[in-house]
């Protein structure tokens, strides 16, 4: 049964309290920590800075104004798009590394495989990094909120909650593309637990793809490849995340954009994802578990 | 007679090597049933197969009445082979809590604390896995074979690891696995005297094929012989000789008749006539260890002397 699949991956990952903490808790931590040292530090030398910069720059209704309301509708939105970047990207791999080639490091392939579906098995896994997944981008986006508050306190700045018109689907969209855009790294990294039975591989791999994607983008125009151009998107599914963010976004970046290419940063980042799983399955169904 | 296991014809191949050659096995249900073979005979191999862990080069096999790898069957069946593994930062209870979730069991803190007990882990029960010794991983692993209350069990060499005291516990956890709770305990181990004591039935592999199999008892009843204290022993040789179905053998200072039991009456009272002084006469079985050794070939027999 799968829901017996993810409920022992959840017993079981419940227990490994490090692993936890890396994936979902750290990366937030630890930037609140560092975001808070350095509003205190701005404020501490605030009136000194001020001194150097143009009046109309710090007056009030100025670019530079400390007296503006903050809005933690806004933040909510920035900290969703803001999701998939390469530092929570390495955190929450190390969490799926674990979950996905855990059986084959601690050998209990042997105890859990004989009375369950192969499908169901990794399915399980595949369910919980989502999980997983999620839990880090509710850390991320309350430490984001979090930071607000301190940063309100700080500079005794008043707090608005705005969440009208189109934040609401626009932070939907962000949540689902940076979502899906790090489920993506964790299916490679399913897929090289899978195919070679080890950990580091599981984290690793996804970190040398991630490396080799962003290369690839800034080859694209050597490669006289455009953003409308379907291979564009199929060889690197970054562009086409940072395409849908930019369509969420709206403005002229947005209306820049070519038509049609919406549809084909979605297909990218589908493939990317169902690919690798259904190869994982598909290798996992006829692999010899009794060496792991 | 209902079989727990079937397998006809199984097969299996690693590259040029055949781990299993053809093997045809039909373990009954009940009671415990020892798989034995020297090193590279198949045990561990059969047992892969069953569990669905490998898939067979040929031939097929059913468990509980299922398929390989059918998960309703599988889940009636419990196992632990080789030396057991769990993640290293779980307590040995929370092991047996996460392998009841993963068999779609609720979490019974009494099932658990009582197999806890039964393997003799109680006062290691919240201690992580990672401290543990062999002997206590061993524990733990038919602890975990048996969490899911399975109708049938396999224990691959169970007592590997343990101290004298833990191999006679272990023993007798065995024994009343079949007798008190009713299940079919699978027993590989290279402990031919454990066997002997714990198991009703046998199987002997070696290279892959099925060698002898049988109940205990009759395995054993093969090789039994009369052994005889007697003087003078050239006299008793060669009225062993002159009985029609018996031979003897000279082992020691005593004389070993092989001859049907019901014969023996007519022998004593041969060799009384004969002059023979008897000082003692018993039956005398073969143990296990000589039967698996003149079945695998793994020893050479001591040469026999034969009357006739």
């Amino acid at each position: 049964m799968l829901a017996d699949a993810i409920r022992s991956e959840t017993i079981r990952f419940s227990r490994n309290r490090m692993a936890m903490f890396w994936s979902m808790l750290f990366v937030p931590v630890f930037f609140l920590a560092i975001g808070t040292a350095v509003q205190f530090f701005t404020r501490a030398r605030m009136a000194e800075m001020a001194e150097a910069l143009p009046p109309e720059m710090t007056a009030e209704g100025g670019p530079l104004a400390a007296s503006g309301p903050l809005d933690l509708g806004q933040s909510l939105v920035s900290q969703a798009g803001d999701f998939a970047n390469p530092i929570i990207l390495l955190f929450v791999l190390i969490g799926a590394a674990i979950i996905y080639a855990g059986d084959y490091r601690w050998e209990t392939w042997r105890l859990t495989s004989a009375r369950n579906s192969r499908i169901n098995l990794v399915v399980g896994k595949v369910v919980l990094v989502f999980g997983v997944v999620l839990a880090a981008l509710l850390t991320w986006m309350i430490s984001g909120m979090i930071g607000e508050l301190i940063k309100a306190a700080i500079f005794e700045r008043p707090l608005t909650f705005s969440f009208e018109g189109e934040r609401a689907g626009q932070l939907a969209g962000f949540v689902a593309v940076t979502v899906t855009r790090l489920m993506q790294f964790t299916m490679i990294g399913l897929l090289a637990a899978v195919v070679t039975r080890s950990l580091l591989a599981a984290l690793f791999v996804p970190m040398v793809v991630a490396i080799g994607q962003f290369f690839l983008m800034q080859s694209l125009p050597l490669l006289a490849w455009g953003v409308g151009d379907l291979q564009s998107h199929l060889l690197v599914p970054g562009l086409s995340h940072d395409i849908l963010k930019t369509l969420l976004q709206g403005g002229p970046d947005a209306a820049a954009l070519p038509d049609g290419v919406d549809g084909k940063a979605i297909l990218s980042l589908a493939l990317w994802t169902v690919v690798p799983l259904v190869a994982s399955v598909a290798w996992f169904q006829r692999q010899d578990l009794s060496r792991e | 007679m209902t079989f727990v296991i079937e397998t006809r014809g199984l097969t299996k191949t690693y590259g040029s090597v055949r781990a299993l050659d053809g093997l045809s096995l039909s373990i009954p249900r009940g009671g415990v049933y020892g798989v034995l073979g020297p090193n590279g005979a198949g045990k561990s191999t059969l047992f892969r197969i069953l569990l669905g862990l490998i898939r067979p080069t040929d031939g097929e096999a059913t468990v509980m009445g299922g398929r390989i790898g059918d998960v309703a069957a599988s889940r009636r069946m419990g196992s632990m082979i080789e030396t057991p593994r769990f993640p290293p930062f779980m307590t040995a209870r929370q092991v047996l809590e996460w392998l009841s979730a993963a068999h779609g069991l609720r979490a019974d803190a009494a099932r658990v604390s009582g197999w806890l007990e039964r393997v003799g882990l109680t006062e290691a029960a919240d201690r992580r896995v990672r401290g543990f010794s062999v002997g206590m991983l061993q524990r733990l692993g038919v602890a975990a074979a048996l969490i899911t209350e399975p109708e049938l069990v396999i224990l691959d060499e169970p007592t590997s690891g343990m101290d004298p005291p833990g191999i006679q516990e272990m023993r007798a956890l065995i024994r009343s696995l079949a007798e008190r709770d009713g299940i079919t305990v699978i027993l590989a181990s290279h402990q031919l005297l454990e066997v002997q004591r714990v198991c009703d039935r046998v199987a002997i592999l070696n290279r892959g094929r099925l060698v002898r199999e049988g109940a205990v008892s009759e395995l054993t009843s093969d090789g039994e012989r009369l052994r005889l204290s007697v003087t003078p022993i050239s006299r008793t040789l060669e009225v062993l000789a002159a009985l029609p179905g018996a031979h003897g053998s000279l082992e020691g200072d005593a004389v070993m008749a092989t001859l049907p039991r019901p014969e023996a009456p007519a022998l004593l009272r041969a060799l009384i006539e004969a002059g023979v002084d008897i000082d003692e006469a018993r039956w005398v079985g073969a143990d296990l260890e000589s039967v698996f050794m003149t079945e695998t070939g793994s020893i050479q027999m001591p040469e026999t002397i034969h009357a006739r």
